[in-house]
């Protein structure tokens, strides 16, 4: 690793330590690597070749599927992530299905459609998801203390970091590994990818299912955070596009472009835009994605030269 | 029994059918040349070969065993590799990248570190290169990959388009002699596509003429040189000794 990596990881576990364990720095930083790991599955996606306009669907499988299981079965939150991150495989391989036929923007729109299919699908099956009323009341995660809102936050930094870590350690692994050789080179030419013997539909239907699974992970994460969702937020196109905003300022097809991106914009749009255009705080996300286009093309990560 | 038989072979693209008539067989252990105008459907028959579209009509056998209707990644999986014209190679990933992706399937992949010794012996690049994104190689440099990665599939049959494109006279010649060795030494079946008319005919065994997406002339090496028609088609305008 790095000299900067090792840098940066000791801040971060450091950071509680440095900022007095104020609630709302943890808060703040602890919801950036929730955003950051989501960026980074949809960015080990795009590592495949394979762009999602909908990753809320998988974020909004993994918020309700722990969110049902801890408030009709009384199942316990830890176990309802690890079930979450088993829906949000299961719900991504209709679309990694789909990826069998469909290309590009084809597919960018048929999970957006998948996503918006959820959403409706959630606020009127009132029975069991409570409508657009959404669910409240989740239980909170213990992780030594009890991690509400209001207080002692350094259990669920603690949790969000970890999970970033882990996300991004079994992406760098997968990119070593034959299955990572399979999807960058499916993504560069598919055509060719397969006269080597590279099965697309298979290796399609693994990356999705990889993104989803940690993405319903982090959606069963948001909502023991935050400790209600509704169909509109966790559904909402909020969670598909910001993602991809992330992760193509951060730097497609790289390993910490991503989640660099996600923590970037999200700290300068709550820190930055917030105080000063409370009311136009999301601006940073759309400049991104317009500098993005225009002058970066490859991100943060082509800025610095790394892959 | 030839290694490939391909029986009346017709294929081409929505509407238009490029292939209209191709038969043609390729024996294990020999260099087959396919020679023809552009435009006669060489690369056709190529993708046609590797299943990457569709045969209209006829048969491409493997052994005896029909493969026209197998997916590409199947057909590369029964010993076929294709080093496909221009822009081959995956720009983007590393020269060691697209080595190992051409060493994918087993069992050319438990022997990947061996073959690629011997590619290494034959072009030092690489190795010199091996950490440079492909896309950054000359023109030439990316055609010796391609080949390499394709020899690194340790297939039974290689499909080349247009394999000398780019390369330096001498080059060239080393390139035709390994491959020649290949076939000769290890039973290697090449059907090998180009401009370079003089170049492939000296070292294939046998020929095939292409016109208009029908198989009008074969023969071996010599005969086809020395043949009043392939040399009006080909070689009337083209100096006497070159290639």
């Amino acid at each position: 690793m790095s000299r900067l990596g090792v840098g940066g990881l000791l801040l971060a576990v450091a950071f509680p330590v440095l900022t007095g364990f104020h609630p709302y720095y943890l808060y703040l930083l602890g919801t950036g690597y929730l955003l950051a790991s989501l960026a980074s599955a949809w960015g080990l996606l795009a590592y495949a070749g394979q762009i999602s306009f909908g990753h809320a669907a998988f974020f909004g499988l993994g918020a309700y599927t722990t969110a049902l299981l801890a408030l009709k079965l009384g199942v316990t939150p830890w176990l309802g992530i690890l079930l979450a991150g088993g829906a949000g495989a299961l719900g991504a391989l209709p679309i990694g299905a789909a990826a069998h036929r469909l290309r590009g923007a084809y597919l960018a729109l048929a999970s957006l459609a998948y996503a918006e299919v959820l959403r409706v699908l959630a606020l009127n099956w009132t029975g069991l998801t409570g409508g657009g009323a959404g669910l409240i009341g989740l239980p909170a995660l213990r992780v030594g203390v009890e991690l509400e809102l209001a207080r002692e936050r350094a259990g669920g930094y603690y949790l969000s970091l970890a999970v970033l870590l882990v996300a991004l350690a079994v992406f760098a692994g997968l990119r070593r590994t034959r299955v990572g050789l399979a999807w960058a080179a499916i993504r560069e030419r598919e055509e060719r990818a397969q006269i080597l013997g590279v099965s697309p539909t298979s290796y399609k239907l693994l990356a999705f299912a990889c993104s989803g699974a940690l993405t319903g992970l982090v959606g069963a994460l948001y909502a023991h955070s935050v400790r209600f969702i509704e169909p509109d937020l966790v559904f909402g196109r909020y969670f598909s596009i910001l993602p991809l905003i992330m992760a193509t300022f951060g730097g497609l097809h790289t390993l910490l472009g991503p989640p660099a991106g996600a923590l970037v914009l999200y700290l300068v749009s709550e820190f930055v835009f917030h105080p000063l255009l409370p009311r136009l705080h999301q601006l940073p996300y759309a400049l991104a994605l317009i500098g993005v286009v225009f002058a970066l093309p490859r991100g943060l990560a082509g800025l610095i030269g790394r892959r | 029994m030839a290694l490939l038989e391909v029986e009346r072979l017709q294929a081409g693209y929505g509407d238009v059918l490029v292939l209209k008539d191709v038969s043609l067989d390729v024996r294990a252990g020999e260099f087959v040349a396919l020679l023809g105008p552009n435009g006669a459907g060489k690369t056709t028959l190529l993708r046609a070969l590797t299943g990457l579209i569709p045969a209209r009509a006829g048969a491409i056998r493997l052994d005896g065993e029909r493969i026209e209707r197998l997916k590409p990644y199947r057909i590369a999986a029964r010993g076929v590799a294709a080093i496909p014209e221009r822009r081959r190679l995956f720009d983007e990933l590393t020269v060691r990248e697209n080595l190992a992706l051409g060493a994918y399937l087993d069992p050319a992949r438990r022997r990947a570190a061996e073959t690629l010794e011997s590619l290494e012996r034959l072009f030092p690049l690489l190795r010199d290169r091996a950490d440079t994104a492909a896309g950054l190689l000359s023109g030439g440099e990316q055609q010796m990959v391609a080949v390499a990665r394709g020899l690194m599939a340790r297939p039974r049959l290689l499909l080349l388009d247009d394999p000398f494109l780019g390369l330096a006279g001498a080059v060239i010649r080393e390139l035709g002699r390994a491959l020649r060795e290949l076939t000769d030494a290890e039973g290697l079946a090449i059907l090998a596509a180009g401009q370079h008319v003089r170049r492939l005919l000296r070292l294939a065994h046998r020929g095939y003429l292409l016109e208009e997406g029908r198989t009008v002339l074969t023969g071996s090496g010599a005969e086809l040189l020395e043949h009043p028609h392939l040399r009006r088609s080909l070689l009337e305008l083209a100096p006497q000794r070159t290639g």
